[in-house]
């Protein structure tokens, strides 16, 4: 047994040992790959893997991987252990990938990793979640504030025809993004709906039951209500839930910020006319574009814009290449949607 | 007695072979079907990688030796990280003696559990649970769950990212901690006594071994090297939060138990351990080189948890079998 053992260890130790030297003689795959231009190697990290929201961006990122003949590799954490994301990207940096897409769950975190990456030549984006700004060149946003704030707007204003009064329901009257977002709904409001009227905005602290608690309120408050905005996820379908309960169907109409799957129900029952978030399918797709041009040298710090396949041009302010406008979930369309 | 010694010892050392011929067809087959697995710059980041596992494993190996199990370790780990992180950033006070600090307070923590169980007399099992709850609800509560201790300096942060005589920086540290258990385990008094204790705990007594005082030890250095391992995690990701080391209590089990120590306590070895964790750790990245889904690395953790176990009792359950067989023969001769 024990010369058995013996024989082992060496045995290991030249699988090691063959395995160094061949490193050292064969240039990594990866620069290989970018010198004939062809098949590169994109890897995108989600935040979790099991989560439908980033199940549905590769699907978009599969499409443009297939379109551009470039091999996709989707990998994420499928727990809860923070270090997971930093382990997953050093191996793609052995792995020898060529670009590195990442949604990041710990900005600092993730950063010392994707930083490595660079340092060894991989080209380092990030979508939906960004790293620090020396963790990468470039973010892929999918929204702006002024532009969720001008869609939500721009749809109620359409829903009521211009005129009436509306009730905003948000998370908290404190949180950065939510007042954020406010601002700019109240910006459109001034400069192109004045005879839209806000009456009030009441926090539901991220929980679909006050959210619809506050709604029933708001309805027996303002008899005049046309319509309730929530710009909080579980507000979306809590608001819907109240004026569903006080059998206003249709006639006090709810828009909010949210995800489709939770509202779906509300959007068929004609309860909810519109849902606000980004095109994920397009995020995804956007994001291994602007991951495969970079590692081919196309797309540069400085840009201005950049074509990213059948879905045409997008600005690039800064840093940040902007997915644009968000999209509307509608009746007949939000079936196509699966988070 | 003597005999059956010899048997475990026996039983011990087959598994321990198992185990290094599983470890050399995973690296063989990875090599083979995995995307530059084999590089030098892999070996590395698998080790850097399976450092604070790595550590938490050697420290559970002679706390399940004696018959106990600590599943606070990760939830400890996280605890030290933000007293660490806390004690540099709003305490102002230099990396080493930050470092220090919570290094006395993971050895703290670990006499609490050490506390609870020897002079209480409460089942390790019903107190590690309680205490894993405890620190991560402590590490949580100081930082509302929220607060990120970040920008480390350099210098700090060389000793979980960087390369040092062309091996990771944390390397040296854990070599010398799995050195120091093993003469621990292998070399000692203590260590026979721990093995004493889990094989038969009144018989540890009644032979004069200061059962609790060496249970004691065993957490009391689990906490230490919790410690140890947060300070290491929190330089290679170059941040504590709150939920660092979740989970990893279980990580360490697995490889402990993988490396053959029986987690009913008396027999096992250090480094059976450290096969153990080369095995899962191995088995990680060759799963992310051989570009398969992530999620299978904990499936075949299972599977060759399994594998291991039985394979290594198969030949005894077999020839026991076999003995049964002929008895039964012989009787029914006899008959």
């Amino acid at each position: 047994m024990k010369k058995l053992l013996s024989s082992l260890v060496l045995l290991a130790a030249f699988a090691v040992f063959s395995g160094c030297n061949k490193s050292a003689e064969s240039p990594a795959p990866g620069a290989d790959s970018s010198k004939s231009a062809k098949k590169l190697t994109i890897a995108l990290l989600p935040k979790s893997k099991g989560n439908a929201y980033f199940i549905s961006c590769q699907k978009g990122a599969q499409k443009a991987a297939t379109e551009l003949g470039d091999e996709l590799i989707f990998d994420g954490p499928t727990g809860t252990d923070p270090a997971k994301q930093n382990e997953i990207v050093e191996n793609w940096i052995t792995l020898g990938v060529d670009a590195i897409a990442a949604a990041c769950e710990n900005k600092e975190g993730i950063s010392t990793a994707l930083r490595k990456a660079q340092a060894k030549g991989i080209k380092v984006i990030t979508y939906d979640a960004d790293a620090l700004t020396d963790g990468r060149t470039f973010f892929v946003n999918q929204a702006t504030p002024q532009g969720i704030g001008y869609t939500l707007m721009d749809q109620a204003a359409q829903l009521c025809a211009s005129n009436g009064e509306f009730a905003i329901i948000t998370a908290s009257l404190t949180a950065a993004n939510q007042q954020e977002w406010q601002k700019y709904i109240q910006e459109d409001r001034d400069k192109n709906y004045p005879d839209m009227k806000l009456v009030a905005v009441k926090p539901c602290d991220d929980l679909k039951d006050k959210a619809q608690s506050e709604t029933t309120a708001l309805l027996s408050t303002y008899p005049n209500l046309k319509l309730v905005m929530a710009i909080c996820s579980p507000g979306v379908p809590g608001a819907a839930e109240a004026v569903k309960q006080a059998g206003k169907t249709g006639q006090i109409k709810v828009i909010g910020l949210g995800l489709p799957n939770e509202n779906k129900i509300y959007v068929h029952g004609g309860v909810t006319q519109a849902v606000i978030l980004w095109n994920t399918m397009d995020l995804g797709y956007l994001t291994v574009y602007a991951a495969d041009a970079m590692a081919h040298g196309n797309l540069k710090p400085g840009d201005t814009s950049f074509k990213a396949g059948s879905l045409g041009t997008f600005e690039i302010k800064g840093d940040n290449i902007l997915l644009g406008k968000p999209f509307v979930f509608t009746k007949d369309n939000i079936d196509q949607f699966d988070f | 007695m003597n005999t059956d010694k010899r048997t475990r010892k026996d039983n011990l050392f087959r598994h321990e072979a198992i185990l290094l011929i599983v470890l050399v067809a995973e690296w063989i087959f990875f090599r083979a079907i995995g995307r530059n697995f084999g590089t030098y710059d892999n070996s590395c980041d698998i080790l850097r990688h399976s450092c604070e596992i790595g550590l938490l494993a050697l420290a559970m190996t002679p706390i399940i030796l004696t018959g106990g199990i600590d599943l606070s370790v990760g939830s400890l780990l996280g605890l030290c990280a933000i007293l660490f992180g806390k004690l540099w950033r709003d305490g102002h006070l230099p990396i080493p003696i930050a470092a220090l600090c919570a290094i006395a307070a993971g050895a703290l923590a670990g006499g609490l559990n050490a506390a609870l169980i020897t002079r209480l007399r409460l089942p390790p099992l019903i107190v590690t649970l309680g205490t894993f709850s405890l620190f991560r609800g402590l590490a949580e509560a100081i930082t509302h769950g929220l607060d990120t201790f970040t920008n480390f300096p350099n210098s700090f942060l060389f000793l979980g990212q960087e390369r040092w005589l062309g091996i990771p920086a944390q390397a040296p540290l854990f070599i010398a901690i799995a050195i120091f258990f093993w003469l621990l385990v292998h070399r000692t008094t203590f260590g026979r006594s721990f093995r004493a204790i889990g094989f038969a705990p009144e018989g540890a007594r009644f032979a004069g071994i200061p059962a609790g005082r060496r249970v004691a030890m065993t957490y009391v250095l689990a906490g230490i090297v919790s410690a140890i391992a947060a300070i290491i995690y929190t330089a290679r990701l170059g941040q504590a939060k709150a939920d660092a080391g979740n989970g990893y209590e279980l990580f360490a089990i697995t490889a402990v138990v993988l490396g053959g120590t029986s987690i009913f306590g008396g027999t096992g070895s250090v480094h059976g351990t450290l096969l153990g964790v080369a095995a899962i750790a191995v088995l990680q990245s060759g799963i992310v080189h051989a570009l398969q889904p992530s999620e299978m690395a904990g499936m075949l953790t299972g599977a060759l948890l399994i594998l291991a176990l039985a394979s290594s009792v198969l030949p005894k359950t077999i020839s026991s079998l076999r003995a049964r067989k002929s008895a039964l023969k012989l009787a029914k001769q006899n008959a």
